[in-house]
């Protein structure tokens, strides 16, 4: 057998498992989700091969005009869950710039220590961590438990079952995702620049935001989108830290499958979270090509 | 003024390790109260014990004399049965896939390389739940039982991603000099790929192939959608339990989980940044 | 008005090395810099040239020492508020800003309001050459227009002292030599003195009102380049700066003695019987005898041909080596030696500089 078309045999048999695994149980289920969304939800469940528009239009408010009436309440829980998911990214940002900034500053050993302490936690389960903040927040929980011994209040604080615990639930989930982007940026960093700019005459904060932010910005906003995307689609968070109460995106979802059996009407739902993620996607090609660096994605 | 400079760097030190306190401490603090003696009020300390995990693994003890809230151990046993062979196999199947791609990738020059790039990283970018519905409503049009088959097949999607990043990443740091050196001195395409390649990739493969594992026992949002009525997974187990009350022995459980997780893990992210 | 700009006073310096060990950058260097002089610190790597730099600059502390600025101690003051500009080696330009937000850093951090700022951030510019730059990226620019932004973006704002960190290193022959006589051109026209750090002593020469020759973390001279060259204080000035051959012996009446037996005549004063070593360098050797010069006699090993010069390499009876540099004028001669493979050397004993014996011992 000719060299040339040896090749192409062991290409071939690389190649064809995993593409035609990936095809069959990637491509095609999320093409059938797609095409699911625009199909009639049948009476039983399932769907009837009929085009129907609604779901999205139920969406926006408008669902069969022959049936329902305007309710805009499902866009109301979209705007919550992006509310949401904003302020998830806005905290984990807080949360992990200063921390980042500081490690990618360490020495070599100290760096690698604290890379492996924070993809640690991303190895363990979600349930996990976050029945850690059930405990937490609880009304008989270890937080409350401790301002009472403390005689700080008087009665528990009502934490759990709120956004502001949801939110705490996914800042801390997501910590790794925002961490590493922003690390990545810092240690690419060139200090020289640093040191040029102290030179022109700039203290430690102008130095930082006019050169040191602008220069990590691209693992800023790498981290922001890799954490904004799944905190949109989160179901679990908001069913454990928030209870009956709080209705995101995720819960709608889950519910659409599992319980109301409108799986038309959950794929249409399914597509906003897709394009919320293809949108945050074009912002960050957009910005990366003006920039020209790309933070590390190497979990 | 070199005094505002210590207290600034000082400060930003102080906060990187509140930082890494908040991270571990509740960790930590689940491993301390699952040694809580206290049945009722789970974070009030009353005493040292290790009756819950005693319970959980099966072992009559004076508490579970006074409640029958662990239904059987027998459930918990069979969803960690359940997670082991999934992981054992989603693992097996990841590895080889995600690694073929890795090299052919890396070999062999071919139309539509990009597009592969993008295929590949789609699974990893895209949301949990919008993969976990598409592949219900594939499996459910195609007849499909839900059970250990699909969320195996299921798994496998993002996991051949993952090990593929993984591998790649290592193939693109190794020395392609020394392949050629061994070309130089005789060794065919075969020989080379066996005797230089491989035992440089092998500890990324095999760290790559642990931290498959672990993601998969790990994993919640995309089992959920496709074990169906009849399979329960270890972290689906917690879930559920979690859905009708908090009771200690959820924390045992957490905490085993957790160890778990930690040493894999560990091992996993320890041979995938070895330098042989 | 004083006449100096910066005062260093005993400036010491170390860092950890390894084991406890520490290495001591600079060694209680005193040193002044002159008001409107362009002054050369040379030396090889690791002399502490580049440390001293960052000394005045203020991102190294001093461990013991002062620095005065004008008169006023600035030794605990931080980098952003001396009136010192660097020009880094690397330039160190924000690739997220254009060439003129560049240049007009300095200026926008000390306020000065946005017309001003164009104004003389095109001035500026102007004056390194780059007019009309002002939109550029810094990755569009060569190595050598990078290097003038830097300039630029360091004389703006009218700094008392400004330090250049070899920044000629990273460019071409000719583009380097050109930018020489730019910056000694933008010297005396900006009335700024200059540092100038460097390896190498061509430069240093050229360039320099006074140069300074460090090594281990102290200055072993400073002076104008002649004095430098002609005279240096010590051996390793000597081989440093220019090439040498050294004779290091005894003072006897009008002569050196080494201890290999080779006798060298100078007119430098010293005492007798003094420990000296005698300096010729290769192009104080002649190959035709002018009144009764004294000589030396070689083995000649290899005739280097260098275009303008021949370069020949030899040995004394006693096995010590020699360097001669004879101008090309005198080709026929060196064709003669090249056959006879023997030469003499001639030298004015007037010009035979002697190293006194302390420093000698470097």
């Amino acid at each position: 057998m000719s060299a040339r078309s040896r090749h192409r045999l062991e290409l071939g048999i690389l190649l064809t498992p995993a593409t035609l695994f990936l095809i069959a149980f990637f491509v095609v289920p999320l093409g059938i989700m797609v095409v699911m969304s625009f199909l009639m939800p049948g009476l039983y469940g399932g769907a009837e091969w009929e085009f129907y528009p609604h779901n999205f239009g139920r969406i926006l408010g408008f669902a069969d005009p022959m049936f329902e009436e305007f309710d805009p309440v499902y866009l109301a829980i979209f705007w919550r869950s992006v509310r949401i998911a904003a302020l998830t990214v806005l905290c984990t940002f807080l949360v992990c710039y200063p921390a980042a900034f500081q490690v990618a500053r360490l020495p070599d050993r100290w760096k690698n220590f604290c890379l492996f302490l924070i993809a640690l936690p991303f190895f363990t389960s979600l349930i996990v961590r976050l029945f850690v903040w059930v405990l937490l927040l609880r009304q008989t929980g270890l937080i409350n438990e401790v301002l009472l011994d403390l005689h700080l209040i008087d009665r528990p604080l009502d934490m759990i079952y709120t956004d502001g615990a949801i939110i705490v639930g996914m800042v801390y989930i997501y910590v790794p995702f925002m961490f590493l982007p922003i690390y990545a940026s810092v240690e690419k960093l060139d200090w020289a620049l640093v040191r040029a700019s102290q030179d022109l005459g700039a203290g430690p904060i102008r130095t930082f935001l006019r050169v040191i932010f602008p220069l990590t910005l691209p693992g800023v906003i790498g981290g922001a989108i890799i954490v904004f995307i799944p905190a949109l689609g989160n179901f679990v968070v908001p069913e454990v830290l928030g209870g009956a109460k709080v209705l995101m995106l995720g819960n709608l979802i889950e519910q659409q499958f599992l319980s109301a059996r409108n799986w038309p009407f959950g794929s249409a739902l399914a597509m906003l979270v897709m394009a919320a993620m293809l949108v945050a996607l074009l912002i960050y090609v957009l910005t990366e090509g003006r920039r020209g660096s790309d933070p590390a994605l190497s979990l | 003024m070199r005094i505002a400079r210590t207290i600034g760097r000082g400060t930003l030190a102080l906060y990187t390790a509140l930082f890494f306190g908040f991270i571990y401490l509740p960790l930590a603090l689940i491993v301390v109260y699952s040694f809580n003696a206290n049945p009722i009020n789970m974070m009030t300390w009353s005493g040292f014990t290790t009756d819950w995990y005693l319970q959980v693994l099966g072992f009559k003890t004076k508490i579970s004399e006074n409640a029958l809230y662990l239904e059987s151990t027998d459930q918990l046993l069979a969803a960690l049965r359940n997670s082991l062979i999934i992981a054992a196999s989603t693992t097996v199947i990841a590895t080889v896939l995600g690694t073929a791609l890795a090299i052919a990738i890396y070999r062999y020059y071919f139309f539509g390389k990009s597009f592969y790039r993008v295929l590949l990283f789609a699974p990893m970018l895209m949301p949990d739940i919008v993969l976990g519905i598409a592949l219900l409503i594939f499996f459910v049009g195609v007849g499909a039982h839900l059970g250990l088959m699909t969320i195996i097949i299921g798994q496998c999607t993002f996991l051949i991603s993952y090990v593929f990043i993984v591998v790649s990443a290592r193939l693109a740091g190794m020395d392609r000099t020394l392949e050629n050196a061994s070309a130089d001195l005789g060794a065919n395409q075969w020989v080379t790929f066996r005797k230089v390649v491989l035992p440089q990739l092998m500890p990324g493969v095999l760290g790559g192939a642990l931290l498959a594992f672990i993601i998969s026992m790990d994993d919640l949002v995309i089992t959920y959608f496709i074990s169906g009525v009849d399979v329960t997974t270890l972290p689906i187990f917690i879930f559920s339990m979690l859905r009708r009350g908090i009771k200690p022995e959820i924390n045992a459980i957490a905490v085993m989980m957790l160890a778990f997780s930690f040493v894999v893990a560990s091992l996993g992210l320890y041979f995938r940044s070895r330098q042989k | 008005m004083s006449d100096q700009i910066v005062t260093l006073e005993n400036a010491t310096r170390s860092f950890p090395v390894f084991e406890g060990k520490r290495i001591y950058a600079l060694r209680g260097i005193d040193l002044e810099v002159r008001r409107n002089e362009f002054l050369t610190l040379l030396g090889p790597s690791g002399c502490g040239k580049t440390t001293l730099l960052q000394a005045v600059s203020g991102f190294i502390d001093l461990e013991q020492g002062r620095i005065l600025i004008e008169g006023k101690d600035i030794t605990d003051v931080p980098p952003h508020r001396r009136p010192v500009n660097t020009v880094f080696q690397n330039y160190a330009l924000f690739p997220h800003m254009s060439v003129g937000e560049n240049t007009g850093y300095a200026l926008e951090i000390a306020g000065t309001p946005v017309a001003e700022r164009r104004k003389r951030v095109a001035e500026a510019l102007e004056m390194v050459g780059l007019k009309d730059m002002e939109n550029r990226r810094p990755r569009q620019l060569s190595g050598g227009q990078q290097q003038r932004v830097a300039l630029a973006r360091a004389i703006i704002a009218r700094p008392k002292l400004l330090l250049l960190d070899e920044p000629l290193s990273a460019l071409d022959k000719n583009l380097r030599e050109a930018m020489r006589i730019e910056l000694k051109t933008l010297q005396s026209e900006l009335g700024i003195s200059f540092v100038f750090v460097t390896h190498d002593q061509e430069e240093a020469l050229t360039m320099s009102d006074r140069v300074a020759v460090l090594n281990a973390g102290q200055i072993q001279q400073i002076g104008t380049p002649r004095a430098v060259y002609d005279a240096p204080a010590t051996t390793f000035v000597a081989t440093f700066v220019g090439a040498s051959n050294l004779f290091e012996g005894r003072r006897e009446g009008e002569r050196v003695v080494t201890p290999d037996g080779i006798a060298i005549r100078s007119r430098s004063p010293a005492a007798n019987d003094a420990a000296v070593t005698a300096l010729i360098r290769p192009e104080q050797f002649s190959l035709t005898a002018a009144n009764d010069e004294p000589s030396l006699e070689i083995e000649v090993d290899q005739v280097v041909f260098v275009g303008s010069a021949f370069e020949l390499l030899g040995r004394t009876a006693g096995g010590r080596k020699l360097t001669a540099l004879i101008p090309a004028s005198a080709r026929g001669q060196v064709g003669a030696i090249e056959a006879s493979r023997r030469a003499t050397l001639y030298y004015d004993p007037a010009s035979v500089h002697l190293i006194a014996p302390t420093e000698a011992a470097q």
